[in-house]
């Protein structure tokens, strides 16, 4: 067998493996009871997609997705749940569980169906093969034909920010116990 | 790997999210499963970005993680202060304003 056959198919196995990963991760993290466990399997998801985004040449956006997701995001997350207190969560089998299965399942259906489509109208980019993905090139774009849209991002990080310690900072006062 | 592939992952992924999103009462959760819905379509814009050989779809994931931290983090700071008046977290049981 030629090199690049085996190369080739052992590029697609790998792409197939990290591919069920990342979709029996997050099966796990919307069955798991205990909201730390679902934590735990989010954050495996998030290291499966860095991992596929390199497959497909997007490395600054895998390191992103890395430090931001897998890093900041998930960080957060467990410490609201350390300072919650992850109490299990009784899962019953209602109809309203049952009929959020049948919607998602037709949702399904109809992604899958509209998968077998194909091709309608080729757009083809013209960056270089070895700059594709890179720092320099994603920033190249970023702040040559994006910089509005940039500028506008930091905005909103800032507003989320401030908006954040203001949610934060002022104490309410406990609202009554609702008698049912 | 054949375009394919890559729907019927992301696909999936999201449709896991939007189940999660409808049967699960945990708020925590719920947010969980709305970043799963943000990635699978973070997954497919760069796929289709290498595919089609533009860095456009690169530039547009990059934005998604932006709002998407930026949501988080608010989303959480409204959480935590919910906790901290009601000492519950259930979200069915959040129904002050139903009239």
């Amino acid at each position: 067998m030629e090199i690049a056959t085996v190369f080739n198919f052992t590029h697609d196995a790998v792409i197939f493996a990290v591919g069920m990963t990342a979709i029996l991760a997050s099966l796990g993290v919307i069955l798991c009871s205990s909201p730390i466990y679902c934590a735990l399997y989010l954050i495996g998801h998030m290291i499966c997609l860095a991992l596929l985004f390199l497959l497909y040449n997007a490395e600054f956006l895998a390191v992103v997705q890395i430090i931001v997701y897998a890093g900041a995001v998930m960080i957060l997350f467990l410490f609201i749940i350390a300072l919650l207190g992850g109490k299990k969560e009784v899962q019953e089998n209602t109809f309203h569980r049952a009929m959020a299965f049948a919607f998602v399942f037709i949702l399904l259906g109809e992604l899958y169906l509209s998968a077998t489509v194909g091709t309608t109208q080729p757009i083809r980019g013209e960056i270089p093969a070895e700059l594709f993905g890179t720092a320099k090139a994603i920033g190249l774009e970023l702040f040559s034909k994006h910089v509005v849209a940039f500028e506008l991002a930091s905005g909103l990080l800032l507003v989320a920010a401030v908006g954040v310690i203001c949610l934060a900072k002022f104490s309410f006062a406990p609202l009554r116990r609702r008698v049912r | 790997m054949g375009q394919e592939f890559v729907l019927l992952v992301s696909a999936s992924i999201f449709c896991v999210g939007a189940a999660g999103f409808m049967i699960r009462k945990n708020p925590l959760i719920m947010f969980m499963s709305v970043e799963l819905m943000l990635n699978s379509v973070n997954f497919l814009l760069i796929a289709y970005s290498s595919f089609l050989n533009s860095l456009d779809g690169q530039i547009f994931a990059l934005f998604i993680m932006t709002v998407a931290a930026a949501e988080v983090v608010v989303g959480l700071a409204i959480i935590l202060t919910i906790f901290r008046t009601r000492h519950d977290m259930d979200v069915d049981h959040i129904d002050t304003l139903k009239g």
